[in-house]
């Protein structure tokens, strides 16, 4: 077991709390930076598609694990960004203002969307994010002038001063460099008291306001952020499928944005690149699944979905706090061996504030 | 000037008159209490000075501010803190995390330094850390620093709190019913941390409280209250010789 001794207060500030977090990080990162030099073309894709993904679950984390708000309509955001920023580019907009732009102009919604949200939570409240996926999904097929309708459009290749970051490598790298500043923020924020009040308004409310903390603001914010973050994810996503129409973004997607949260753990960044691991093997385990299990099974229809449902339930039952609760458990257990006290953790509840749990 | 001058309040729910007509002030540097049966409306007294009930009749004032209509978060700018009757804690985060919330109402800085953290920020948070670990001093929490509320006895819980309504450095600090739940030896602590956070951090107080022993010892007044209404106020002895306070406890 390791202690930590802290001999002074930056120690409580730092992003890393010893070496050998700072040795196995920096170990992962090297590992993502020189992987292009092993992997294919098409291992890069999909290591960029999960990129992709685990910036939008920042943006889902931060709303779902930290403050405790859930939303059903995440993907009206990834929608927002990506149509906003293909637009962006095909009025001659540079890449390097049009992301920033999209993802501005997400935030602004994710504020309004937010403000109804004021008087909701749980069920209720994803049922109104729902409702608003559903909204955008509307508005984007029948505002053929900006989105093409149902026909979609083209995405503008991603040029920066002149380069196209179109090969597998550069947006690769794009993916990655994005993602990381992601969590670099997030991790800023949770540091510091804008992310402290997200904590505060999804343990108790009543405290929350007795420690100051203006409620409609604070949810707002977060609301705006997850926003933020999704619709940067949007841009990148817009970039990765090359084509926008409105099949791209469904309700289906919104659900495996929150089953990434749940899976990977909320109330952690690390869940989110758990979660993101997991959406992304999930479809590949699936289609082998189908080869190998006998042909009936594999043509049932609705099975993926199905599947996903199945393994959100499992997860909110059996380990709420998901694949990476699951993991500061055996590693506790490794700690503590042979000490371990089954009680540790049986006084856990869930983030996720449905009737069920409270 | 009183600190905290309350004329009148009155609440109910429904049918039943919760706080009917009552009239108190708090005055700098003092330690008041509220006493009276279950029911009495002490706890509604507190959440309407809190603003998180909306008073019917009447009006409040602190530090000759009105904050009658004030929104509830306003009310912990302006210096009022509190601590809830069965602990409201943020559970899933540690004693520091949850004694660094409360430094919320000090933040200097905003949403983009935040995500950037900037070098403001990075100072902001080291002064923070700084002022939460006096309060751990103050009130001995050391051993508990890094431990999540989840897992802690329910008298740490209650001292986490206090601490945590510290945090906010406020003028006047509401605690309901700090003793409850405490075992004898943990109530005569309760009594020295309270008369410490009068004389030495100068905060005002105002507790709502059952353990007349610690209101007897700690309070410089005392008002009592039946069924919604003020019974008498004044000194400690004077309110446990009450003829009306004596009838309200134990009956004709």
């Amino acid at each position: 077991m390791r202690f930590v001794l802290k001999t002074n207060y930056d120690q409580d500030v730092k992003v890393f709390l010893h070496n050998g977090q700072r040795f196995w990080y920096g170990l992962l990162a090297l590992a993502v930076l020189l992987a292009p030099l092993v992997l294919d073309r098409f291992y890069l894709g999909e290591f960029a598609y999960l990129y992709i993904w685990a910036i939008a679950g920042v943006g889902l984390m931060l709303l779902v694990g930290y403050t405790g708000l859930v939303s059903l309509g995440h993907a009206a955001f990834l929608a927002i960004g990506a149509y906003a920023h293909a637009w962006l580019l095909t009025q001659g907009v540079p890449f390097v203002l049009s992301v920033p732009l999209a993802t501005a102009f997400c935030a602004i919604i994710g504020y309004i969307v937010g403000l109804p949200a004021l008087r909701m939570t749980g069920i209720y409240l994803a049922i109104a994010t729902l409702a608003f996926e559903r909204i955008a999904a509307w508005v984007i097929e029948h505002w053929e002038s900006v989105t093409g309708g149902h026909f979609g459009m083209r995405v503008p290749d991603p040029m920066v001063f002149g380069m196209s970051l179109d090969g597998p490598v550069p947006f690769y790298y794009l993916c990655l460099g994005i993602l990381g500043l992601s969590l670099f923020a997030a991790l800023n924020l949770l540091r510091s008291p804008t992310g402290r009040a997200f904590i505060a308004v999804r343990d108790s409310e009543v405290s929350a306001q007795s420690m100051g903390i203006n409620l409609a603001r604070t949810k707002c914010t977060a609301f705006a952020l997850s926003a933020a973050f999704t619709g940067l994810a949007g841009t990148l996503f817009s970039h990765r499928i090359g084509y926008l129409a409105p099949d791209a973004f469904t309700v289906q997607t919104s659900i495996q944005l929150l089953l990434m949260v749940v899976v990977g753990g909320l109330g952690s960044l690390q869940g989110v690149v758990y979660g993101a691991i997991f959406l992304g093997l999930l479809p590949q385990a699936i289609a082998i699944g189908r080869d190998v299990l006998p042909q009936w099974i594999g043509e049932i229809p609705g099975l993926e979905p199905g599947i996903f449902g199945a393994i959100l339930v499992v997860f909110l039952i059996f380990e709420p706090l998901g694949i990476h609760g699951r993991w500061v458990k055996v590693r506790l257990w490794f700690d503590q061996f042979p000490l371990y006290r089954r009680a540790t953790y049986k006084r856990q509840r869930s983030y996720l504030r449905t009737e069920r749990v409270r | 000037m009183s600190l905290l001058e309350a004329h009148d309040l009155s609440v109910s729910f429904g049918g039943i008159k919760a706080v009917r007509d009552v009239s108190f002030t708090v005055e700098p540097g003092e330690v008041f209490s509220i006493i009276g049966p279950n029911g009495a409306g002490k706890t509604t007294i507190f959440n309407l000075v809190s603003r998180f009930y909306e008073a019917d009749s009447g009006g409040m004032a602190f530090d000759g501010m009105d904050i009658t209509g004030a929104p509830p978060h306003r009310i912990a700018e302006l210096g009022i803190a509190r601590t809830f009757q069965n602990t409201e804690l943020f559970e899933h985060e540690s004693v520091l995390t949850n004694l660094l919330i409360a430094h919320h109402v000090h933040r200097r800085t905003n949403l983009v330094t935040d995500l950037l953290f900037l070098p403001g920020a990075r100072r902001q948070e080291l002064d923070f850390r700084r002022r939460v670990e006096d309060v751990i001093d103050l009130l001995d929490l050391q051993s508990y620093r890094e431990q999540p509320i989840g897992g802690l006895p329910y008298g740490a819980r209650k001292m986490v709190e206090i601490a945590r309504a510290l945090c906010l450095e406020p003028k006047l600090l509401l605690l309901d019913e700090p003793s409850s739940g405490l075992n004898p030896e943990e109530t005569e602590d309760l009594s020295f941390w309270i008369e410490d956070i009068v004389a030495e951090l100068g905060i005002t107080v105002a507790m709502v409280e059952h353990d007349m022993n610690l209101v007897a010892t700690v309070s410089d007044r005392v008002m009592a209250m039946a069924d919604g209404a003020e019974l008498a106020t004044g000194d400690p002895t004077e309110i446990q010789n009450h003829p009306d306070v004596l009838r309200a406890y134990l009956g004709d």
